[in-house]
């Protein structure tokens, strides 16, 4: 993939969401469990019996619960404040919408909160009037002197029971205890020794049991002769007077008991008098527990709502950018040419909305880039196309810019310029001559060219002089775009047109042969014909003569004859045979025949030299050729000497042959190599043009030059055996004709 | 007047330490202390008597000449000691627990003590407190709950219950001396 390597994955963004889910669970939790909390601490205010002895437990909870909550949002308030420090995308979000959530239930809270504290001292003070307090209180000792009043009234009637009863003996005690308590209409009157155990007594209830020992302050009482007053409150409603007062009989102190009910609706209307007081004076009692209580309950319940929408503030401002969050994880990953991060949608609103069409741009811009990829790829593959046709094609390519800067240029160009043209690229074609001299003629004409020729199509043909190379450069201006270039194509025609020449000359010996010999046997015929006929009739003068003409028309026929074959043997050479060569024999053999020569040959022969590929007939030909040469240029010369040299020189093999004649003309040097080009009186012109096309067969090349001031210099440059057995023409590839 | 605000402020301050410390200190000589306690044998089990003496705080006596009923507390509990839960986790054998009402009636001017469905009246809050201060269970400990010569260790105690008061009393109950009325834990080593 050709995705960028920086790839953030916005992972840890995601992961650290201020919330967990543990989290959320928490605070469900403590958020239920508050609410349970304020309606146990609204009841237990209320006063019912549910749950009435843990309203300490309550209260614990719920200032537990508080500073849970005021932890959790600590917490979450300092994680967010990591992220802002963190310059987290979305946390500043995170946090205006916290502020604003937590503006929007504390302005509302606070404002119940005080109105409801306020109203709630006003009204718990107005249940205390002092009106309602004085009734009361007038009500309860309107019933306490009313049962003075009767404790009063009972106790004159003891006293006055207490003389009649002085008087009584002991005997006659029951009896006018029983009339004593009919005539007071008592409900029971009874006699106790001064210890306080019963004696007698008379009750309205006959089936009354034995009444209770007095009390010991009754018993005091009566001791110190005075009576003893006391309101008994029964089981339930019910009071009763009892009162004692001491009964001085003969026989000692004794203790007279008068027990009276007080009337039923009477005493229930007391009872009741009391118990409001009672409660009167306990809610007065609890009044600043109250205002505390309800005070604590409401700032706990303030406490508890508002730290509870902190926590859901935060919650859901996190739940509300955690897409915004997303998507600009996502952005970024998009910004860094990662089109790989999709986002699920999980809400209906504008952001879900928001998410799709961010999706489905990154899936448009994925798409795009894929088929910009998929397109370079073609277009590069198209390119290295063109490029490796362009390095197989032999002809060289060349192309320059609007300013003649060279552009681009294939191998084979800088094979047959034989530079590396590399070197001078974006170099203008009108300096190459400064960088490479041996360009001279080429960048000339490619110069001239361009710039005399600017649109059209041209075509030239140019000699190269520094190695005889003919380039066929043909050129056009090349609009590309705006951009306006030039591009030249060229090609060595150098073979071509030797082979051309070749071939034309192979056609032309071919014929010339053909017409020649032809005629060549009758005149020899006739010739002899003539001689035959003519020898005996005539005298031996005439005689004499005819026979040296016949002769001479012989044997110059016969001469004739061999040119031609030699022109045949050039228009027509057989296959060449390859096979690997010692060349250095081969010299050996060759000056074997020249042995006893007049010029001397000498031999300089490197032993070292590997064989070369060749075919041993026609290089013997070759060597054979330039012996004689050599040999007819030096006749004329004092102290000829002959030089055949081989040598290994750059991976080929050389061949040298040296002489001290006058060497080739100037003028000869260039066309030495074409047929009938030649120096010498009596000669075909054919020997340098064998050897040439001979050598050219193998593959080698052939260099002449004049040898310092005097001599002819011939090195020729043949392939290794191992090194040529691929570069080899096909046999007979050149073959003309 | 230019008063400094921070003195002013530091007075009140020590000003206000002083007077919780008096304020503590006379809540120390209130409260219930108690005086003896002993387990007996009687016939099938052991009787405990034990005597406190209870002083109640101006506070609670206003509370209760106003009509609220006091509940006050007597718990006894028999441990097997466990040295080696470094006393911390002991088996409790016995749990025995009193619950006393002390109640006035403003219409007869009587203390009225209950216990279950018993009851007692008094002309005065002393007498009152006396009786209450007279604690006994019996049988405290049953002869089976025990094995004769093991060493126990029996515990005992006295307290107002904050618990069943009303509720709003119950708050001004929390963390005051006045309100929180009990007696140490009274411990001995019990050997039958």
């Amino acid at each position: 993939m050709d995705v960028p390597a920086v790839k953030r994955t916005p992972l840890h963004i995601v992961r650290t969401s201020l919330i967990s889910r543990g989290m959320k669970l928490l605070i469900a939790f403590i958020l239920v469990l508050g609410a349970v909390m304020l309606y146990l601490l609204s009841t237990a205010s209320a006063n019912t019996a549910l749950f009435a002895a843990d309203l300490r437990m309550l209260l614990l909870l719920g200032v537990g619960l508080v500073l849970v909550l005021m932890a959790l949002v600590g917490y979450q308030l300092l994680a967010l404040r990591r992220r802002l420090k963190a310059r987290l995308f979305g946390a500043k979000l995170t946090l205006r919408m916290v502020l604003l959530f937590a503006l929007v239930a504390l302005l509302p809270g606070a404002l119940v909160y005080a109105v409801s504290v306020q109203f709630l001292n006003k009204s718990i003070e107005s249940w205390f009037d002092v009106r309602v307090e004085k009734a009361l209180e007038g009500g309860l000792a309107l019933g306490r002197t009313t049962l003075d009043n009767m404790l009063r009234e009972l106790a004159r009637e003891a006293e006055s029971m207490a003389v009649v009863l002085d008087e009584a003996t002991p005997g006659q005690r029951a009896r006018v205890l029983n009339n004593l308590r009919e005539q007071g209409g008592l409900a029971e009157v009874a006699i106790f020794t001064s210890e306080g155990s019963p004696l007698a007594f008379a009750s309205a209830d006959a089936g009354a049991l034995m009444p209770e020992p007095l009390p010991a302050a009754a018993a005091r009482q009566v001791l110190l002769q005075q009576s003893y007053r006391q309101v008994r409150q029964e089981s339930g409603e019910g009071l009763t007077l009892v009162v004692v007062v001491p009964l001085n009989t003969a026989d000692g102190t004794l203790a007279l008991q008068l027990t009276q009910p007080v009337a039923a609706p009477l005493a229930q209307d007391m009872s009741t008098v009391q118990t409001l007081y009672q409660d009167y004076q306990e809610i007065s009692l609890a009044r600043g527990g109250l205002k505390r209580l309800y005070g604590l309950s409401l700032t706990l319940s303030l406490l508890l709502a508002l730290l509870s929408a902190l926590v859901l503030a935060i919650v859901f401002s996190e739940r509300l950018s955690a897409p915004l969050v997303l998507l600009a994880a996502g952005t970024r990953a998009v910004a860094q040419g990662d089109f790989s991060l999709r986002h699920p949608v999980r809400s209906h609103d504008e952001l879900g909305v928001l998410t799709e069409s961010f999706n489905t741009m990154t899936r448009q811009l994925a798409d795009a880039r894929a088929t910009a990829l998929g397109n370079q790829k073609q277009l590069e593959a198209a390119n290295a196309y063109l490029e490796t046709i362009l390095a197989k094609l032999s002809a060289g390519v060349l192309s320059f810019d609007q300013d003649r800067r060279l552009r681009s240029a294939n191998p084979s160009a800088s094979e047959i310029l034989g530079v590396d043209l590399n070197t001078l690229l974006k170099v203008r074609v009108d300096d190459w001559q400064a960088r490479a001299p041996q360009l001279r003629d080429a960048a000339e004409a490619m110069r001239a060219a361009i710039v005399e020729a600017r649109p059209e199509l041209w075509e030239k043909q140019l000699e190269i002089k520094e190695d005889g190379k003919v380039l066929l450069l043909r050129g056009s201006a090349l609009q590309v775009g705006s951009d306006l270039g030039f591009v030249v194509v060229f090609d060595d025609i150098t073979r071509l047109l030797q082979a051309q020449r070749y071939a034309a000359w192979g056609e032309v010996a071919r014929r010339l042969a053909h017409e020649i010999k032809n005629p060549l046997t009758p005149i020899q015929l006739s010739a002899e014909r003539l001689e035959h006929r003519l020898r005996d009739k005539l005298q031996t003068a005439d005689a004499l003569m005819l026979t040296r003409s016949t002769q001479t028309i012989v044997s110059q026929v016969s001469q004739l004859k061999g040119m031609v074959d030699a022109f045949s043997q050039y228009a027509r050479t057989p296959e060449m045979q390859l096979q690997n060569l010692d060349l250095n024999q081969l010299v050996r053999d060759v000056l074997a025949l020249y042995e006893g020569h007049k010029p001397v040959m000498a031999l300089a022969l490197d032993d070292a030299l590997p064989p070369v590929l060749g075919d041993a007939a026609r290089l013997r030909q070759v060597i054979h050729n330039l012996l004689q040469n050599a040999e007819q240029a030096v006749a004329s010369t004092t102290a000829a000497r002959i030089l055949v040299r081989t040598a290994l020189e750059s991976g080929n093999a050389l061949l040298e042959v040296v002489d001290n004649g006058p060497g080739f003309p100037p003028e000869m040097l260039a066309r030495a190599f074409e047929p009938y080009v030649t120096t010498k009186s009596k000669g075909t012109g054919l020997g340098l043009a064998i050897v040439k096309k001979i050598i050219e067969e193998h593959n080698g090349s052939i260099q002449l030059s004049n040898a310092g001031l005097a001599g002819a210099q011939v090195r020729i440059r043949l392939p290794l055996a191992a090194a040529s057995v691929h570069s080899l023409p096909t046999p007979g590839s050149a073959r003309v004709g | 007047m230019h008063d400094q605000p921070g003195l002013r402020l530091a007075l009140r301050v020590c000003a206000a330490a002083v007077m919780l410390w008096l304020l503590c200190a006379v809540a120390l000589a209130e409260g219930i202390s108690i005086k003896s306690a002993e387990l007996t044998h009687t016939d099938g089990g052991y009787t405990l008597e034990a005597r406190y003496d209870i002083d109640l705080s101006p506070t609670l006596e206003d509370a209760l000449v106003r009509g609220l009923t006091l509940t006050f507390v007597s718990e006894f509990e028999l441990v097997y000691p466990r040295w080696w839960t470094l006393n911390f986790w002991n088996k409790k054998l016995v749990e025995r627990e009193a619950a006393y009402r002390l109640s006035y009636n403003a219409l007869t001017r009587q203390y009225r003590l209950a216990l279950g469905g018993f009851h007692q009246s008094f002309d005065n809050v002393e007498q009152a407190l006396a009786v209450l201060g007279r604690v006994r269970f019996n049988p405290a400990v049953e002869d089976d709950d025990v094995e004769p010569g093991s060493v126990y260790i029996a515990n005992v105690r006295l307290r107002l219950d904050t618990g069943k008061l009303p509720k709003p009393l119950q708050l001004d109950a929390i963390g005051s001396r006045d309100w929180n009325l009990a007696s140490e834990w009274y411990r001995w080593t019990f050997q039958p």
